[in-house]
């Protein structure tokens, strides 16, 4: 039966365990080093998880205050608020640090922190790939807001699209702050989903066949691939072109000589509507174990939403287009496009009724995370529906780029990835502090937020099919958009007010909230084994996995791994897809390598905008950081053993 | 008349009759989903340790209704795919050449012309044009420099203006009517302040319009006029602007030969009167920041007189 | 309270692995699928903006040249064999052997990274002169900077084996950097055909 919650983990030993003694030998052998030099030379994936995770929910605050100012210059008509260019910039850095910034780095964040956890291993694939890909992240953040308080935010849309982002119609810096934006995050981006691959594929505890790994792992999976076909199409258009237009003359999207504006479009296009999906497939992968656990039973139809992921990823390629039905493109070519935008609902739908299927036949806690996947249902379901109706082309030319599609896309995103993300902070919180979230303030923030956003965004649909367009700092009193402007900023304000509530409760629990133990709600997964929070090794002994729900099986002993080194960082590396122990790899020790090299990307992108000179001198210097980096990893300490060649037919 | 909701032609009816199905069938399914859900979460709570572990009967029913409600999602998806591709089938069918009106986005202005075989009878004009009533017009679209949204939404869905591409659309405007626009993508600073209008006038007031609009201006009898239309001219308005019968022919701005004749200012940000008028002559970077026009700064005599000329024009 | 038991010892596991076995093999795969998607992505639009032109090379342009790029396609195609003998080598655990090899791929890295410049002025139209040029000097500047990496990479490996006792597990790392090797040259197959025989053909 399940485990008893709020206790630590059993502390029955093997013989010729020494607790004590074997918890502090492999603490201190994989702990960050302390102080101010530990901080930057930390390769932990919680540590790098934890401070990725603060990063972009601070993110995601900066993102609200620039939300809230544009609600605040839209609530009355012809407001002075907000001139012209500031709001432009506002907007576009809005868009940019939701989409780039907050949500994606979340995201990934989640997968950094809990995927080795969740599948029993001691660290990730590539440690210091993961703090490089960290520190690239956080030059992106100083780098884009210092240059928004400077004056020089980019101001041409978080799309950008061509000419207007082009060097005739943006002049100026502000669109190159933006392309190397993108550069940041891709890099971050594309070094965490290879982290999540390989850990996946490959480090599994013994006995989880891919067949077996939670849900949460399949998302982030999944979506790993996704970032890794997505994302080089954003970087390629951001940097290898519309940077190249701007730096060099080259002519990507100058119809004058032989470019194409629509070029552009096709290529953020195809990365940016799997990024959008890219941002939601993790968020599903939340609700299922917060489902399971709140219902006390396992989920309905797991191999349907293993299936389901992998479909929706598939088809989240095959959409891009439809966010081009206003351009001049073979309306033939356009109905392919409507018809696979209204069949991804297909699995998508599939989830929610599992979902659904598995609360109906359950026993119900009703506590916060639960909240807030009803919260997720209810306000995702709305959205999921106006984008059916915005897969019609016809219905879609009136209502592109109005405040219609705001109102979609704040419900999917906002509904489904921000609550379901806000449920996974309530569910998971207490694994990475040790402390449980304040339930009366979670109840409080869940009502408020859900209320907030619906009375924030509802209106917008009604406002967009009423002529209002997207992306305009003010309007006329005759156009008669004013009142239900007013509306939705007052919504705008319960948003706010709620995830204050929620940063009070974030702070005052981490400082002295209710202790939580190792699984205080009586989980199923993995890191529900170790201690909350974890220590830096994550496992004592790495479990043997007998079922797709470890913790709830009712088996009498705990099969378990021994033999990993205590002298050396070592992990097991197991087979692809049966999960049989196959080999054994040295991990590498904290390094200040990947900060290094961040700081060397940094000064390689910022300054390709001024001068290619900063270029050549930003390459020099990564050299010395990739070298530095070979250098240490040619560590090897204590015996090696190379593996003999095996026949394939052994399995991968 | 800038809504959806209030159709005006039958191709904008067309879809809104398609959209209100969508939205009927949507909520409902919306309203459910969420009632399930609910009810679940009302019905089914509980405390205690144990697991819920139902017995294979129950899975089974449990997945079959899963296996309905899939079944039955892909039936209504299926079904407003077939009803999406007519409407759009319908909507794609080409009448009759008619009249053609050609319009090129400018940042942030919205030249419209409306040519003929006759050169001396073409019309340019800007940001208002005239269709006739239950008649299809064609309007072919340009962009001169960043890409723009033509969107009427009473009339039909809006059509981007990209640099490099020549499009067209058409419909129908069934109503008379006065029909309001605005661009519809982001084009830089000033996007928020780029409407336009369309007036649908019975066939022949629209041919009377077009008549007085394609004439060329004599030179005003009035002295004030004519004093107006030589501060006009050095002032270094025939820099961007044109008038008929005068000397000034620049494109780089708004055609002004029939000004008065237009309802707004500014790509529809100031209500076309002597007091905007003159505000907006005085300083336009006051109400349109950005916008390509200079201020005037002229003296009350010339600057009365140069309002009057103009407001005569029409 | 549940017991324990030990159901894998794996303290005398290899530590020592080769292609999929090993981890960084799997991150080198991930990185050439990255990249070569990126090649896919900008040949994509390479053929996009054809679509836009009657003729290609765009009138007045002239055709890219020919010479210098083949010989250093077959330059290329040659230095596969000092690069796949280290791997073997490598393998083998014949570290004299993979120092010999490793010299000979540098040595051969050489004249293909002096020729890439004559290659890039090869293809006869400036980057800023339309979008034609602009789009064959993104394509071969990329794979540029990928020939860059991996030239790098071995040069590095290369003077580490020289300059300090190499542990067993950098054999795997050699194997992983022919590996990377042969993705290098390979997908360079392909954008040699379409930017520089491609408009005289099409």
């Amino acid at each position: 039966m399940s485990a008893p919650r709020g206790q630590q983990p059993a502390t029955v030993t093997l013989a010729g365990d020494d607790l004590a003694r074997d918890s502090a030998t492999l603490e201190a052998l994989w702990r960050d080093c302390p102080g101010f030099w530990g901080w930057l030379t930390a390769v932990d994936h919680k540590s790098i998880g934890k401070r990725y995770i603060i990063t972009a929910f601070l993110m995601f605050l900066a993102g609200g205050i620039e939300a809230a100012l544009m609600r605040a210059q839209l609530a009355r008509p012809e407001n002075t608020l907000l001139g012209p260019d500031q709001y432009n910039q506002i907007f576009t850095t809005h868009g940019t640090t939701m989409m780039f910034l907050f949500a994606v780095p979340m995201m990934t964040a989640m997968g950094i922190y809990f995927v080795p956890l969740m599948v029993g291993a001691r660290s990730i694939a590539f440690p210091r790939l993961n703090a490089f890909g960290y520190w690239t992240y956080l030059v992106g953040v100083v780098f884009l807001y210092v240059c928004l308080f400077a004056n020089t935010g980019p101001d041409a849309g978080w799309f950008a699209y061509t000419p207007l982002s082009g060097p005739a119609y943006s002049p100026g810096h502000r669109v190159d702050v933006w392309a190397q934006l993108v550069t940041f995050t891709e890099i971050a981006a594309l070094a965490a989903a290879v982290n999540v691959i390989v850990t996946t594929f490959k480090m599994r505890a013994p006995g989880m066949s891919l067949n077996r790994i939670p849900l949460f792992v399949w998302a982030q999976l999944v979506v790993a691939f996704m970032i890794v076909f997505a994302m080089p199409a954003v970087a390629t258009g951001s940097t290898l072109m519309l940077a190249a237009d701007r730096a060099v003359n080259t002519h990507w999207f100058n119809a004058a000589e032989g470019g194409d504006a629509l070029l552009w479009q096709h290529i953020f296009w195809f990365f940016g509507h799997p990024e959008v999906y890219i941002i939601f497939l993790p968020a599903l992968g939340f609700v299922t174990p917060i489902v399971e656990t709140f219902s006390r039973r396992k989920v309905v139809g797991y191999t349907a939403l293993v299936l389901a992921n992998i479909t929706t990823a598939f088809f989240a390629f095959g959409l891009w287009v439809h966010h081009m039905f206003a351009t001049p493109i073979p309306e033939l070519g356009q109905s392919l496009f409507t018809a696979a935008s209204m069949l991804i609902a297909i699995p998508t739908g599939v989830q929610i009724f599992c979902w659904i299927a598995t609360m109906w036949s359950g026993r119900l806690r009703l506590a916060t995370p639960l909240l807030f996947v009803l919260g997720f249902i209810f306000t995702f379901v709305n959205g999921g529906i106006t984008g059916v109706m915005l897969a019609s082309v016809a219905f879609d030319k009136q209502a592109h780029d109005t405040f219609f599609v705001v109102a979609h896309l704040h419900y999917v995103l906002v509904g489904g990835a921000v609550m379901p993300l806000f449920g996974a902070f309530y569910y998971w919180f207490p694994k990475i502090t040790g402390r449980l979230l304040g339930e009366t303030l979670g109840k409080w923030h869940f009502w408020l937020f859900l209320i907030g956003v619906n009375v924030a965004f509802f209106p917008m649909h009604v406002l967009g099919l009423n002529g209002m367009p997207r992306r305009v700092y003010t309007y006329l009193a005759a156009t008669g958009w004013g009142p239900l402007n007013l509306v939705a900023s007052l919504g705008a304000t319960t948003i706010a007010l709620s995830v204050l509530l929620f940063v009070i409760n974030a702070v005052w629990s981490w400082m002295g909230g209710a202790p939580a133990g190792a699984d205080p709600w009586g989980s199923s997964g993995l890191e529900w084994a170790a201690a909350s929070p974890a220590p830096s090794y994550n496992f004592l002994h790495i479990p043997v996995v007998t079922s797709r729900h470890p913790l709830w099986d009712p088996i009498a002993e705990r099969p378990v791994v021994t033999g990993l080194s205590t002298t050396r960082r070592e992990v097991l590396i197991t087979t692809t897809f049966d999960a049989r122990p196959d080999s054994l790899h040295q991990h590498p020790d904290a390094s200040i390598w990947p900060l290094y090299l961040a700081l060397c990307m940094g000064v390689t992108f910022i300054g390709s905008i001024f001068t290619p000179y900063l270029v050549l001198v930003g390459l020099a210097l990564s050299l010395i950081g990739i070298a530095g980096w070979g250098w240490t990893g040619t560590r090897a300490s204590g015996p090696e053993r190379v593996a003999t060649p095996r026949p394939v037919t052994e399995g991968l | 008349m800038h809504s959806f909701f209030h159709p005006g032609s039958p191709h904008a009816n067309a879809v809104a009759h398609l959209w209100w199905w969508m939205f009927g069938v949507g909520g409902a399914i919306w309203i459910g989903v969420t009632l399930v859900a609910l009810y679940a979460a009302f019905t089914r709570r509980g405390s205690g340790d144990g697991l819920v572990e139902p017995p294979a009967a129950e899975h089974r029913r449990i997945e079959r209704v899963v296996s309905a409600a899939t079944f039955v999602t892909i039936l209504i998806l299926a079904g407003f795919l077939v009803y999406d591709f007519s409407v759009g089938r319908a909507l794609a069918a080409h009448p009759q050449r008619g009249l053609t009106i050609d319009v090129t986005g400018h940042q942030w202005w919205w030249e419209v012309t409306y040519e003929n075989p006759d050169p001396s009878r073409r019309l340019v004009t800007a940001n208002e044009m005239h269709v006739p009533v239950g008649e299809p017009v064609q309007f072919t679209l340009r962009a001169a420099d960043v890409i723009h949204s033509f969107w009427a939404p009473s009339l039909d869905g809006k059509r981007d203006l990209i640099p490099g591409y020549t499009s067209s659309f058409w419909f129908t405007a069934d109503t008379a009517g006065v029909y309001r626009g605005q661009c519809a993508e982001f084009c830089g600073l000033e996007h928020a302040k780029m409407a336009f209008y369309i007036v649908a006038d019975p066939r022949p007031r629209f041919e009377a319009w077009l008549k007085a609009a394609s004439q060329s201006h004599q030179a005003p009898a009035d002295p004030t006029l004519a004093y107006g239309e030589r501060v006009f001219l050095a002032s270094g308005c025939a820099t961007c602007h044109s008038i008929s019968g005068t000397q000034a022919f620049a494109t780089v701005g708004p055609n002004l030969s029939h000004f008065a004749s237009r309802s707004t200012i500014a790509a529809g940000t100031l209500t076309n009167t002597s007091v905007n008028l003159t505000r907006w002559i005085l300083n336009p970077q006051v109400v349109k920041p950005g916008v390509g026009m200079p201020a005037v700064p002229l003296d009350s005599g010339p600057l009365t007189a140069l309002v009057a000329y103009l407001e005569s024009l029409k | 309270m549940k017991a324990l038991r030990t159901e894998f010892d794996v303290s005398e596991l290899p530590t020592v692995t080769f292609g999929h076995r090993s981890l960084m093999w799997w991150g080198t795969l991930g990185f050439m699928v990255i990249e070569g998607w990126t090649i896919a992505l900008l040949v994509a639009s390479y053929f996009y903006l054809r679509q836009n032109y009657e003729a290609w090379p765009p009138l007045r342009t002239p055709y890219p040249r020919l010479l210098i790029p083949t010989i250093n396609l077959a330059i290329m195609l040659v230095s596969f064999v000092p690069v796949y003998r280290a791997a073997v080598a490598a393998k083998r655990l014949d570290e004299a052997a993979v120092k010999r090899w490793l010299v000979a791929s540098s040595v051969i890295a050489l004249p293909i990274l002096m020729l890439r410049w004559w290659e890039l002025w090869a293809i006869n139209t400036r980057w800023d002169t339309n979008a034609y040029g602009s789009a064959a000097w993104v394509i071969v500047g990329f794979h540029t900077s990928l020939l860059l990496l991996d030239i790098a990479d071995t040069w590095g490996l290369t003077l580490f084996y020289f300059l300090k006792k190499m542990p067993l597990k950098a054999f795997s790392d050699t194997a992983d950097n022919s590996f990377y090797w042969y993705f290098t040259v390979g997908i360079w197959i392909p954008i040699y055909l379409i930017v520089y025989v491609g408009p005289r053909v099409f």
